[in-house]
């Protein structure tokens, strides 16, 4: 620790703090404009200068300064004043006063510093800047007149972002922050910038004129989008999320969110959200009471019971809260007694809740996200872990760029990740993961870099004799001496970890393949272990608490596949669905068609009258996050709470409520439908959520501990199916969505609005196609006419869909295998 | 032939030289001695030689031949027409053409330096390794591989007591030794070559006269303090000097001189030229770092120093075009006889480039101490067109101004530094009676707003803020509140600045003001220019007293505006005049006012 003195008070802090951290552990605030705690020191303000007594005559910035023993510190001396003061009217020379239409006011650093260091006059005269305005992309308002070179957004983009979307361009009083060429703002959207602007030079066009800043009430919370688990805090009024407030110190993530956490927010007050009720009546769906809605619902369901209790089945999404999902298996397997119960379309959730279960004793992965920056090597399966998981995506930045991080990348294209410094991607023939990994598992063995006496190696062993590195890598595409080198690379790396991101679009991604990878990690002891492990990300925001509470069937019962097919075969007389989208999420979109038109009674819960609801013979309204409490437990096993911020939306209910009061009517006993009576009930009886409450678990969350009984396990790889002469598709997920919901925030559709599907450079121009035109895509159980976008990342004979779209939904043409052979026309 | 019987021609073939035709001149020499068998009339082998700058580049092209008879004479301002008959006279009849040898004053000129950086530049082929090695080339690294070790070589350094010739004249020794103490395999050697201050040459000049010797320098460098890799940083705009130097980095590679095992010494040293894109603030080192990592050329905060974390993060040490070449010369002759060179403070040689209102501008190489009077008077002869001396400016935009009445102030860092101005890398802008010092401030101010990077706040709006007030101030619009209001703006920006750039541009502010008060006051109180500099404060008339009635604002007149006749007193008529300034320029006389 290092001893100094800052205005008579004395401190010790650590070595590598500046002079501004020392101030803030001795309580004494110095003024800042341009420094962030998250960002390489800058020092471009000049606020925060404060004198030192071993360096006289000279003013020295605070937050770009380390400290060293035995300082004496200053921040409050008449030149020191005189600075700053002579900073802020320079500044103001040429800011515009233009605070009563600024949407930063009140939550302006400027502003509030101005007023603190009482700059009433201007010593000086000038013009004000006159920069064109950019209001030309869809979600950031650029006003360069207000920017006060802080360099704050061209940082954040580049060092954690690694976007790097805007720099600083000119010189000298013409110096501005730009784009490429000075050409309007065409980024990812994550408004990360907007998040770090101290003053109204970014802005997020969906809240401008909204509402003042001082006038938000500000509700801490967690994204309802993907499993990153993304702390953020909604601004509320009269009873609308308006935004989302940047918190620096919300989360692991520093309040940082993506595109779809910052700007996703309006599905909660959207238009479109369902007011009351709704039954078919003369097939039309018709707004009915809740009464008697739930009396027709009650009715069908005892009645079914009484029949065949087998026949119901259940689909139910991860977004709901570990409560609601409690009460659903509650509702289904207990009270109605049905083992069919299942979400994600059944093999989305398999890589935790059989591979891990199978390799690791657990429904979870071994490793944390705090693992990432932890590690020395990371493997990433799939470059589209960064659109699956952004924020994840930005650890991983920070991670290669800040710590080191080896990063390596197995995926059928290349990505983002792949741009990262000395990141290395092998880029296999799609759907060979797994027999890739087998193949390094193989190659970790032969090396003699295997631990033999991890449980389950002579298995291991003797099933992977037979395999060839040679074919294999004829068959992924790649060299042998690529498949040895990255493990190598891995087993001899002093920490490595191992990151796969699992969703509807990724049926590969299952549990053969979390198996494989847990191979790896079991057979060089790389996990249990800070910075080491597997890191298996479900999709959604509660995908790992649907995997610890087991929402699935155990017993024997149907799982999601099997009650689609159920549906059509008679064998499921009535579908509940609380979320699921399944005629636009599961895999091929005419079986599930015809399984919804076979099915006798469907109820559905929902935000929205999506695809499917509009199948129901009951759809019920349901509250989004933001109307409920509870908690989501992340893909790093951070069980986090939610609170309620608004008050509900139109008549809805929660999907926990509404479980409660039919376990209710059914049962003939009340059950609570208390978020935090809930949760002390999954305390007691969820492995690793022992002793969890509302009250412990604080704004931070908490990551539950695992105990992990790892065991080495053969898999083979599913058989080569490839088809010469076709495309493979792939399919994943759009940077800017996150399921199906997303689509009904504002923000990602400005950004991302309909189906596309992406070809590489070469096949584009041998198809003689630009970016725009339109593609017909063939596969043998559809076809679907597609507008293209032209991407560097695609190899040859790949080509990518995102699956979010209701319409031309990309599941018209693929039936769940991990690829699916297209032919691709002009 | 031995060496003895040749003859030599050396041309100069800087910037300044072959702009004025240099390569011309020395092709017509190849053909004129070729065509007429010169060689076997004289019965010696006639050695056409480029080499780099000598200093008084305004007389190019300037052409040195060395016989055994004659010794070596010098021809200025040589154009390709007249090297027949210099052939055919000086070399063939062996007499010197008297008429055109240069004037005695450039032999002032030359002898009144002392040359040791420039030892090379002038003398030698640029572009032979040769010529290089013939002058001792490599033997200083040689010494320092074979019989010193790097703490000694350290030491050497620290003894010579050279200091850096960039401008802060931070001890070279002492910088070298906390980037050796770094620990760390990677680090880094870099030689600024970004020369950018207005008027400064003497960078290029090395670069393009002795590129040899930056090369062996920075190895020096590279051994003592565990260097593998060297980047030269060159703006841009020096294409010669980045051609030769990419020349002898390229004939090091293939010869043995740079890579693995240099030399076969057992260490290994690498070169790469990284090239400018003319931002003058690249200059400061950190934003020179930036600049070689691909970003853009902005200042970062100190610490941590570049000697701890510099280029890509590593130990990294910068040192001027200049200080590497000394080097060579402090290990070869030992830093005794350097440190016995200069004052008790600066040791050694300084190069300045001198310009303005002098004789004779060019490149001086001087013993630091010698008085601003004699590089002035002595070296260079003093004020052109007899006028009086105002001021000289030092160390460019970043620097200040000496007065007359500090004329004789020593040129080393620290008298310098007394008197309000600084060394900087060595420009001195001699001004005269007729600029105004307000208008100077101005210049230099207009030229720092510009480069600022845009990074701090003081730097970029604060100029801007002070550049405009001196801009109402020249156009009489001062108000009485302004001197001061510069004078606290100036000392304000100076301490609250990132860089050198913003911590150094009000000095020719606070100088001017320290030393010519009076004539800001002129301009706010009297909306007068004491040195009738300043177009709006002109009254755009003759002074008849002044007058001596030559008319020759007569001829310079553009636009019909005077009225003369011979014999009479000049007469500017106001209605036709576009105030273009051109007859007061001609006016040897002051007499337009």
């Amino acid at each position: 620790m290092v001893n100094l003195t800052i205005d008579d008070i004395q401190v010790s802090v650590a070595p590598e703090a500046t002079i501004y951290d020392a101030a803030n552990a001795a309580g004494i605030r110095i003024p800042i404009l341009c420094h962030d705690k998250k960002l390489h020191p800058f020092g471009g303000c000049r606020m925060c200068l404060v004198e030192i007594e071993q360096m006289k005559g000279r003013l020295i910035p605070a937050c770009t300064t380390p400290v060293s023993e035995g300082m004496i510190v200053r921040t409050t001396t008449d030149e020191i004043m005189k600075a700053r003061k002579l900073v802020l009217e320079l500044l103001l020379l040429k800011h515009p006063l233009d605070c009563p239409v600024c949407d930063a006011a009140g939550d302006c650093d400027l502003q509030n510093l101005t007023y603190e260091y009482k700059v009433e006059k201007n010593t000086f005269t000038d013009e004000k800047f006159r920069w064109k305005i950019d209001y030309e992309n869809p979600l950031i308002e650029r006003d360069q007149n207000r920017c006060i070179h802080c360099g704050k957004c061209s940082r954040i983009c580049d060092e954690i972002v690694s976007f790097g979307a805007y720099s600083f361009i000119n010189r000298g009083i013409e110096a501005k922050i730009g784009t490429p060429f000075d050409d309007k703002l065409d980024c990812e959207y994550c408004g990360s910038c907007i998040s770090v602007c101290p003053v109204g030079a970014l802005i997020a066009k969906p809240f401008k004129f909204k509402a003042r800043w001082w006038a938000l009430k500000k509700v801490n919370s967690v994204c309802s989008y993907c499993s990153t688990g993304c702390q953020l805090t909604l601004g509320v009024k009269d009873d609308k999320v308006l935004t989302t407030i940047y918190d620096e110190d919300q989360g692991f993530h520093n309040g940082q969110l993506c595109g779809r956490g910052r700007f996703g927010y309006q599905f909660i007050n959207s238009d479109k959200r369902l007011q009351t009720p709704l039954i078919r009546k003369n097939d039309q769906l018709v707004p009915a009471s809740w009464d008697e809605a739930i009396a027709l619902i009650t009715s069908k369901l005892s009645a079914q019971k009484s029949a065949d209790a087998a026949a119901i089945a259940a689909l139910v999404t991860p977004r709901l809260t570990n409560e609601e999902l409690l009460l659903f298996r509650k509702l289904f397997k207990g009270t109605l007694g049905t083992d069919s119960i299942d979400h994600s379309a059944g093999y989305a959730h398999t890589a935790l809740t059989k591979g891990m279960k199978e390799s690791f004793g657990i429904t979870a992965s071994p490793a944390v996200i705090a693992d990432i920056q932890k590690t020395a090597l990371l493997l990433v399966v799939k470059t589209d872990t960064y659109e699956t998981h952004p924020v994840v995506g930005f650890e991983i930045n920070l991670g290669v760029k800040r710590k080191g991080v080896d990063l390596r990348i197995i995926s059928d294209k290349s990505g983002k990740l792949s741009k990262l410094p000395d990141a290395k991607t092998l880029v296999h023939k799609p759907g060979t993961e797994l027999l890739l990994v087998n193949a390094l598992a193989k190659s970790i063995i032969d090396a003699g870099l295997a631990d033999a006496s991890a449980s389950g190696f002579d298995a291991l062993k003797s099933s992977l004799a037979g395999l060839s590195l040679e074919k294999a890598a004829a068959a992924t595409g790649l060299s042998v001496e690529a498949i040895n080198e990255l493990a190598c690379d891995y087993a001899k790396a002093e920490k490595a970890l191992i990151l796969m991101p699992t969703g509807l679009a990724y049926p590969g991604h299952n549990a053969e393949l979390a198996t494989g990878i847990s191979n790896l990690a079991i057979l060089t002891g790389k996990f249990g272990k800070e910075g080491c492990g597997v890191l298996v990300l479900g999709e959604k925001n509660n995908s790992q608490g649907a995997a610890d509470l087991a929402i699935h069937p155990t017993l024997g019962g149907m799982d999601a596949a099997a009650i689609i097919n159920g549906c059509s075969s008679g064998a499921v007389k009535l579908l509940y669905i609380a979320g699921e989208n399944p005629l636009v999420s599961y895999p091929d979109r005419t079986k599930v068609q015809k399984a919804l038109d076979t099915v006798p009674f469907i109820v559905v819960q929902e935000l929205f009258l999506t695809e499917t609801a509009q199948m129901a013979d009951v759809v019920l309204p349901v509250k989004s996050f933001a109307e409920k409490c509870g908690t989501f437990t992340s893909g790093g096993r951070s069980v986090q709470r939610i609170r309620k911020a608004i008050k509900a939306v139109g008549q809805s209910r929660s999907d926990g409520e509404i479980f409660a009061s039919l376990i209710g009517t059914l049962s003939g006993t009340a059950v609570s439908a208390d978020a935090a009576e809930l949760l002390q009930e999954i305390a007691a009886t969820t492995p690793g959520y022992e002793g969890l409450a509302f009250e412990t678990l604080g704004d931070a969350g908490c990551v539950y501990p695992v105990t992990l009984a790892p065991k080495l396990i053969a898999v083979a790889g599913a058989e080569d199916v490839r088809e010469e002469g076709k495309f493979a598709l792939v399919i994943g997920s759009a940077l800017y969505h996150c399921g199906t919901m997303s689509r009904f925030g504002e923000g990602p559709m400005l950004v991302c609005p309909e189906q596309y599907i992406e070809l590489g450079r070469k096949d584009a121009a041998k198809l003689g196609v630009v970016e725009g035109n339109k593609v017909k895509v063939v596969s043998v159980s559809g076809e679907l006419t597609l507008p293209v976008k032209v991407g560097l990342r695609m190899p040859e004979g790949v080509v990518f869909a995102p699956y979010h779209f209701g319409s031309n939904s990309i599941n018209s043409i693929t039936t769940g295998s991990p690829v699916t052979y297209v032919t691709v026309a002009k | 032939m031995s060496e003895n019987a040749t003859i030599k021609i050396l041309i100069c073939q800087g910037t300044g030289g072959v702009s004025m035709g240099a390569k011309e001149v020395e092709a017509e020499f190849l053909r004129v001695i070729a065509e007429k068998g010169v060689d076997a009339t004289v019965g010696k082998r006639c050695d056409v030689i480029k080499t780099g700058c000598r200093g008084l580049c305004a007389n190019d092209v300037l052409v040195d031949i060395i016989t055994e008879e004659q010794g070596r004479v010098t021809y200025d301002f040589v154009t390709a027409e007249e090297v027949e008959k210099i052939v055919d006279e000086h070399i063939v009849n062996k007499t010197t053409l008297e008429k055109r040898k240069a004037k005695p004053y450039y032999n002032t000129f030359v002898d009144q330096q002392m040359r040791v950086v420039m030892t090379g530049c002038g003398q030698i082929n640029p572009e032979s390794l040769d010529a290089y090695l013939a002058e001792d080339g490599f033997k200083a690294v040689e010494q320092c591989v074979k019989q010193m070790t790097p703490a000694t070589v350290i030491d050497e350094m620290k003894k010579s007591g050279l200091r850096g010739r960039g401008g802060g004249g931070f001890p070279t020794g002492m910088k070298w030794s906390f980037c050796a103490a770094t620990p760390g395999k990677l680090k880094y050697i870099i030689c600024n070559a970004d020369e950018g201050d207005p008027g400064a040459f003497m960078d290029r000049s090395i670069l393009e006269g002795d590129p040899y010797c930056i090369i062996e320098g920075m190895m020096i460098a590279g051994f003592a303090i565990g260097a593998e890799f060297g980047y030269v940083y060159v703006r841009a705009e020096y294409p010669l000097a980045i051609e030769r130097l990419q020349m002898a980095i390229d004939v090091c590679y293939e010869k043995g001189y740079l890579g693995k095992n240099v030399m076969g010494l057992g260490f290994d040293f690498d070169m790469r030229i990284k090239k400018g894109a003319g931002a003058f603030v690249c200059g400061e080192e950190t934003a020179l770092m930036a600049s070689i990592e691909g970003e853009r050329g902005m200042p970062r905060p100190r610490p941590p120093f570049p000697a701890v974390k510099g280029l890509w993060g590593k130990p990294t040490n910068i040192n001027n075009v200049e200080t590497f070449a000394n080097v060579r010369h402090i290990i070869l002759k030992g830093a005794e006889w350097y440190a016995s060179l200069g004052t008790e403070t600066t040791k050694g040689t300084k190069i300045f480039a001198v310009t303005g209102k002098v004789k004779h501008t060019g490149l001086v190489e001087v013993p630091a101490g010698m008085t601003v009077r004699e590089v002035i008077y002595t070296v260079c002869g003093g004020i052109a067109n007899n006028r009086k001396f105002k001021a000289v400016q030092a160390g460019g935009p970043s620097g200040g101004c000496i007065p007359a009445d500090i004329l004789d102030t020593p040129v080393d860092y620290d008298s310098l530094i007394k008197a309000g101005a600084m060394m900087g890398s060595g420009g001195l802008v001699v001004m005269d009676e007729t600029t105004c010092m307000v208008d100077v401030a101005r210049f230099f101010l207009t030229f720092t707003r510009d480069e600022s990077c845009g990074k701090c706040v003081p730097c970029r709006i604060g100029l801007k803020a002070m550049l405009d007030i001196l801009e109402r101030i020249t156009e009489g619009r001062g108000e009485e509140s302004d001197i001061e209001k510069l004078l606290e703006m100036g000392t304000t920006i100076k301490k609250a600045s990132l860089c050198g750039l913003g911590q150094t541009a009000p000095n020719p502010i606070l100088s001017t003001i320290k030393y010519f008060r009076h004539e800001y006051e002129a301009h706010i109180n009297d909306k007068r220019c004491p040195s009738n500099c300043c177009k709006e404060l002109l009254l755009w008339q003759v002074i008849p007293e002044k007058c001596v009635k030559c008319g020759a604002c007569l001829k310079a007149c553009p636009v019909d505006a005077i009225k003369w006749e011979k014999g009479e007193i000049a007469e500017l008529i106001k209605e036709k005049c576009t105030k273009c300034k051109s007859c007061y320029d001609a006016c040897r006389f002051m007499a337009i006012e």
